[in-house]
């Protein structure tokens, strides 16, 4: 097993590693097909009118002017490192994990990156929460009365529900209940050490909206996913050995059509946490999303670089975390 | 050009600048006398606040709740470029001067801030000399000196490796050093010999030619003192010393500033200020629709962007008499136009650029904008509220509508049956994409097929509009484009777009490319002017000059459309800043 | 953005009805199919709605110019300028000469809008959909097929994609070329950058559906029988394996346009899909976000127009896998 752990980790380790060499040469090598040259980039970092010896100045200090693979090694220095800038008074370093400085406002990208996630980790797991419980049991429903009126009726909102875009449910539930009837107004994240109450009411739209999206996906899996399974022989066996009906369900049914659920949990989480970017807007969450939403619209290359990294993490480590439960409850898994 | 909104991926208006001598809204008020305090000061009603402050108060207490779309550029004051950070920069940090926090033209009046008095320019010009109050202090308590007024002059101008935001009018306007100074950060011994500072009190700038609006200059927030043991570069901001009525008890990029009271700032010190709020916080990054919602509702008491509230907030409004009444549509000092250049055939032709003054229907491009809620429609450069402006009509046609058979005539003139040429516009900008697209319907009519290319507004003057070799390149014979003014004068406006020397290769803002030496001559002769009556007639004058050679097809005259929740007190809508409230003594009765 | 890997689990006929299967003993697997599909009422109804839709989105030029529908016209007129520019009157200005009304501050009549966003929504949607699934198909088979060190090579680069916040991704690059880039510009740039970013990401998907697939069928009797007759890989590969994965490779590519669909409108909801004048749904939707309290008409239509394409594709989708699906065979 732990043979096995140390496998995982390494192969998530190398996985991000590739994502960040791909990621950076992207963002450094579109741009350029876009036309722009290393000066038109340094100038960004300048502003108004700057003096040639300004832009050089620049490219030089932020190791523009070297070629690309240099410019990646850099990178990843600074991020196990740190590094130091000759900008302003004094220099500056540039604390581990180092993601340098924004292009924008000239600050250090980790810092204010990392304030952002609080607001975004309880963004995706309350809605996960919401829609995991939602979605399931009213896919096992639906499984177990297939073509009953629950069955045809709930499936249907669930088609609804994929077929709706996530910032037209936002904006709606928004208008109804913050403004309309305003029962929930005054959204603004507070944190849950500070308030759990609080945090909750006012998450809960967004969870709702979120969930919304995602149950009606949860509940059509797990319901094809019943289906099948109930089908089996062994079902079939348990029920003939005379075992209590709850039990076949839960205990034999549920289990195995929730094991590909679970995956597809991980990634959907994974991406999730890397910012739910439509759905921050709706509600105006500070969270990694509406950073990342920012940063793009600023075109603030270090901040597009560090976020597109935080959110490929979170996908890594939640795929690794869903292999390593695997691993835990089927021994088979370690083997292969 | 003050920016004034944020480059939001959604469509975002903008606006900037100012107010109202002419507005149509007169009909309503008294006799546009605006002192605070007077008696019809109260008085609510439509376009109140353009005239006099609303719910004047002198009420203590409360929290004054901003929100924001999108993020500033910075609060810091070096480094800011954003007519309403400009604004609201004032409440913790006093630059040398100031506009006078009143509506209308009051608003546009310079008030003497740090220094006692404005300043006193030399015989030729080329000296102004200010004079601090006493007993000036920062937040921590320690005393404000000229040499932190020259400092921070300094690293806003001199230092764009870290302070980039910001214009750069000192570093241009002032002497250089014989070895060209590096800036603060680079040079740390050395400074800036063209400022002096003989005491503690005392400053002393040095130009290299006369400039009649240096007043205007040092009331932007670069002048506000910085302690240079307390400059940490780009941190700064995270840290302000304050100067004004209020200091930063937090500051988190990206989501909110929390001002409170500044104790060490002194009431003697300070005509001007009331410090009424025992709280002001700044909430960023929130949906335009979200802020309408709030102000509405009284959740909130300003949209610090202050362009005014979403199309369908708007429309609400307007359906609502009782909404309507608590609305200020005021002008922005911005000129919203089509540029035509005249260094891309056909249109070095003056012929062919007439041809197109006279196809416009400007009150459909109006339409497109948005309405007349959005912007009168405009025949001159100069916008109605800026000192200097003068009604006239070179490319008169019948309601503005445009005039299919002049426009032919001018067209056969320039010897051509038809033209196909580029129009740039800003893809961001979904009134601006609008008003293009009804432009390039009008052209077709008499025979001038347009191609609408869109660029990025982030790179619209670096990479694209603003660089002459692009347009030449790629054909862009049009471009739109909107205008507003550093400072509220004829000179700060025009200058940029009209001075053929401020041609640049990059970052150009004269898009027609106009290069007319009369006119150059008659804005040098404005800059040396001490005549003030003397100077907004050179203004005018060259508006005229510039309608002339047809280079510029003016569309409207850019209005904002703001609410002010019941709740608010002391709200007026100034044309030093664009339009928006002024952000100095607003205080809540929540 | 979740794509729907829904097929990935073969959801089959409800246990109570296998007794068809004796009645079309000897038919080919492609009668059977239809059979089962022509029963299944709402897959059918979701059928000729796309077909609907594909012959509409096909010929929108000769229909707007049969109807004299011009999507870029401008009705000033017909607008409130006092308000701002909305329509006249309360159904966002409709009318005899504008059945679904026109927009707001141009006042372009808004079926002819809609009907002329019908092609780059589908041509968007199909592209992409084409672009990630033949990627898929093709290395899902090899990774399949070969095994050895070519399914690890590919297995890994599709956990390499799929690590890759994909909406992030995409709005990132869409953002960064949107003045233009290999020399294209304008509409066409738009709608392959849009192609290229939905598609290109996605292939993974499919990839490991193909290769489970190709895992199992790998083993079957007519692959062994036909390698044991000589045949070489390429051959079994196309000849072999590739008509027996149509099934699964149609049903997820059914499913996997209305998620395309809905991933441009998500990405013009943002500012960085198809840019104006040219009208698409999602756009437009974006558009109307601006307005879905004082014209909620303009906010209706082309929302409508999303979810009946939507809804209709997912049906079909649906259907088609219920009636493919080997397990009820």
């Amino acid at each position: 097993m732990f043979a096995y752990i140390i496998r995982r980790i390494f192969a998530a380790v190398v996985l991000l590693l590739v994502v960040s060499a791909v990621t950076f040469a992207i963002f450094f090598l579109l741009p350029r097909f876009a036309g722009e040259t290393t000066d038109q980039l340094a100038a960004q970092y300048i502003g108004k009118n700057p003096s040639p010896e300004a832009i050089a100045a620049v490219k030089s200090n932020l190791g523009l002017d070297q070629p690309l693979y240099t410019q990646y090694w850099n990178f990843l220095k600074a991020l196990v490192s740190g590094a130091e800038y000759k900008f302003g008074p004094e220099p500056a370093t540039c604390h581990v994990p180092c993601f340098g400085y924004s292009f924008k406002n000239h600050l250090e990208v980790w810092p204010e990156m990392t304030s952002r996630i609080p607001v975004t980790i309880s963004l995706a797991i309350g809605a996960a929460v919401l829609w995991l419980v939602s979605g399931v049991t009213t896919g096992v429903i639906s499984a177990l009365k297939p073509r009953s009126i629950f069955d045809r009726l709930s499936m249907g909102v669930a088609l609804a529900g994929v077929s709706l875009p996530v910032f037209f449910t936002g904006a709606l539930l928004l208008t109804l209940f913050s403004y309309e009837w305003p029962i929930l107004d005054n959204l603004e994240y507070v944190d849950f050490t500070d308030d759990p109450l609080m945090w909750a009411r006012n998450l809960i739209l967004p969870w709702v909206s979120l969930a919304f999206l995602y149950s009606a996906l949860y509940a059509r899996l797990t319901r094809a996913g019943m289906l099948e399974t109930m089908s089996e022989d062994y079902i079939r066996t348990a029920r003939a050995k005379g075992l209590a009906e709850r039990k076949v369900v839960v205990k034999h049914g549920l289990r195995s059509a929730l094991t590909p659920i679970i995956t597809i949990f991980g990634m959907d989480l994974g991406l999730l946490l890397g910012g739910a970017l439509i759905t921050e807007q709706v509600f105006s969450l500070k969270g990694v999303g509406q950073f990342a939403v920012q940063a793009i619209s600023d075109n603030d290359l270090p901040k597009i670089l560090g976020v597109t990294l935080l959110a490929a993490f979170f996908i890594v480590v939640c795929n690794l975390v869903v292999d390593l439960l695997y691993a835990l409850v089927d021994p088979r898994v370690r083997l292969s | 050009m003050r920016r004034s909104r944020t480059l939001a991926l959604t469509a975002a208006a903008a606006a900037v600048v100012m107010v109202v001598t002419g507005c149509s809204s007169s009909a309503k008020g008294g006799s546009g006398k605006s002192s605070a305090g007077a008696n019809d000061a109260n008085a609510g009603g439509a376009n109140a606040a353009v005239k006099n402050i609303v719910n004047a108060s002198d009420k203590k207490g409360g929290t004054v709740t901003y929100e924001m779309k999108g993020t500033p550029d910075s609060l810091d004051p070096g480094n800011t470029y954003y007519a309403y950070i400009y604004n609201f920069s004032r409440l913790y940090g006093r630059p040398l001067t100031t506009f006078n926090p009143a509506a209308g033209e009051d608003g546009n009046k310079l008030v003497p801030d740090l220094a006692e008095s404005l300043g006193q320019p030399s015989a030729d010009g080329l000296t102004w000399t200010y004079k601090l109050r006493a007993g000036l202090k920062y937040d921590d308590g320690t005393p404000i000196t000229s040499k932190d007024v020259k400092y921070a002059v300094e690293r806003s101008n001199f230092a764009p490796e870290v302070n980039s935001n910001g214009p750069t009018y000192f570093h241009d306007l002032l002497v250089d050093n014989p070895d060209k100074y590096q800036g603060p950060y680079k040079d740390k011994s050395g400074d800036l010999k063209s400022i002096e500072t003989p005491d503690d009190t005392t400053i002393i700038f040095h130009l290299q030619h006369p400039f009649a609006d240096f007043d205007y200059l040092v009331s932007a927030p670069q002048t506000v003192p910085v302690p240079q043991a307390k400059d940490t570069g780009a941190d700064y901001v995270k840290h302000i010393a304050a100067s004004g009525s209020y200091k930063f008890e937090s500051y988190e990029d990206g989501k909110q500033a929390v001002l409170v009271p500044n104790t060490n700032w002194d009431k003697s010190t300070d005509p001007i200020r009331k410090q009424l709020a025992d709280k002001i916080v700044l909430k960023m990054n929130i949906d335009q629709a979200t802020i309408d919602k709030d102000l509405l509702a009284g959740n909130a008491q300003v949209d610090l962007v202050g362009g005014g509230v979403d199309p369908q907030t708007q429309a609400q409004i307007l359906r609502d008499d009782k909404l309507k009444a608590k609305t200020d549509n005021a002008y922005g000092g911005r000129l919203v136009y089509m540029a035509i250049n005249s260094k891309v055939a056909p249109f070095d032709n003056i012929e062919c650029r007439k041809a197109v003054q006279f196809a416009i229907d400007k009150v459909a491009v109006q339409t497109a904008l948005g309405g007349p809620i959005r912007g009168q429609v405009a025949n001159t450069v100069l916008p109605p509220d800026i000192p200097g402006h003068q009604d006239f009509n070179l490319y008169e046609t019948k309601d503005n509508k445009g005039d299919e058979a002049k426009a032919k005539d001018a067209l056969k003139a320039c010897g051509k049956d038809s033209i196909s040429t580029v129009l740039s516009a800003r893809t961001e900008r979904a009134t601006e994409v609008a008003a293009a697209t009804q432009i390039q319907a009008q052209l077709k009519k008499v025979g001038i097929n347009v191609e609408i290319q869109q660029f990025p507004q982030g790179k619209y003057l670096t990479d694209s509009a603003g660089a002459p070799q692009f347009t030449q390149d790629h054909n862009i014979g049009l471009m739109m484009m909107q205008w507003g003014a550093d400072w509220p004068t004829g000179y700060g406006f025009l200058q940029q777009i009209v001075d053929g020397r401020a041609i640049k290769p990059s970052g150009n803002s004269n898009l027609a490319q106009l290069n007319d030496p009369a006119v150059n001559k008659l804005l040098d002769d404005a800059a040396v002017n001490p005549d003030r009556a003397a100077r907004e007639k050179i203004y005018g004058d060259i508006d005229k000059k510039v309608m002339e050679s047809a280079t510029y097809v003016p569309l409207t005259d850019f209005k904002v459309f703001l609410y002010r929740p019941d709740n608010a007190t002391n709200i007026a809508s100034t044309p030093a800043f664009s339009g928006e409230y002024d952000y100095l003594n607003i205080g809540t009765t929540k | 953005m979740t794509a729907p890997i829904t097929t990935a689990g073969n959801e089959p006929e409800a246990p109570a009805s296998p007794s068809p299967a004796k009645t079309i003993e000897g038919r080919s697997l492609g009668r059977i199919a239809w059979t089962r599909f022509k029963r299944d009422k709402a897959a059918v109804a979701g059928g000729v709605v796309v077909i609907l839709l594909i012959l509409l989105a096909l010929l929108s030029q000769p229909i707007e110019s049969l109807f004299g529908l011009d999507p870029d016209a401008s009705n000033t007129d017909l607008l409130d300028a006092d308000l701002g520019g909305l329509p006249f009157g309360d159904w966002g200005g409709m009318s005899g000469d504008h059945p679904l009304g026109v927009d707001p501050l141009q006042g372009r009549d808004l079926l002819a809008r809609v009907i002329d966003g019908s092609w780059v929504s589908l041509l968007v949607a199909f592209g992409a959909t084409l672009l990630s699934n033949t990627l898929g198909a093709v290395l899902g088979v090899m990774a399949g097929y070969y095994g050895g060190w070519v399914d690890t090579l590919i297995s890994r680069l599709m956990d390499v994609f799929l690590a890759f916040p994909l909406l992030l991704f995409a709005i990132a690059i869409s953002a960064s070329l949107q003045g233009g880039a290999f020399g294209l510009h304008g509409l066409p740039l738009h709608i392959m950058v849009l192609i290229f970013v939905i598609g290109f990401f996605n292939w993974p998907y499919m990839g490991r559906i193909v290769r489970g697939q190709t895992l199992s069928l790998r083993e079957r009797e007519f692959v062994h029988a036909a390698r044991s007759l000589g045949a070489r890989g390429p051959f079994i590969l196309f000849k072999e394996l590739l008509p027996n994965l149509v099934g699964p490779i149609l049903v997820y590519s059914t499913l996997l346009i209305p998620t395309n669909i809905l991933f441009e409108a998500g990405l013009s909801f943002l500012g960085v899909g198809i840019q104006p004048p040219q009208s698409s749904w999602g756009g437009m939707l974006a558009d109307a976000k601006n307005y879905y309290q004082v014209d909620p008409q303009y906010m209706v239509v082309p929302g409508l127009a999303i979810f009946i394409t939507v809804l209709a594709f997912n049906l079909l989708g649906d259907g088609l896998r219920d009636a493919l699906d080997p397990k009820s065979n």
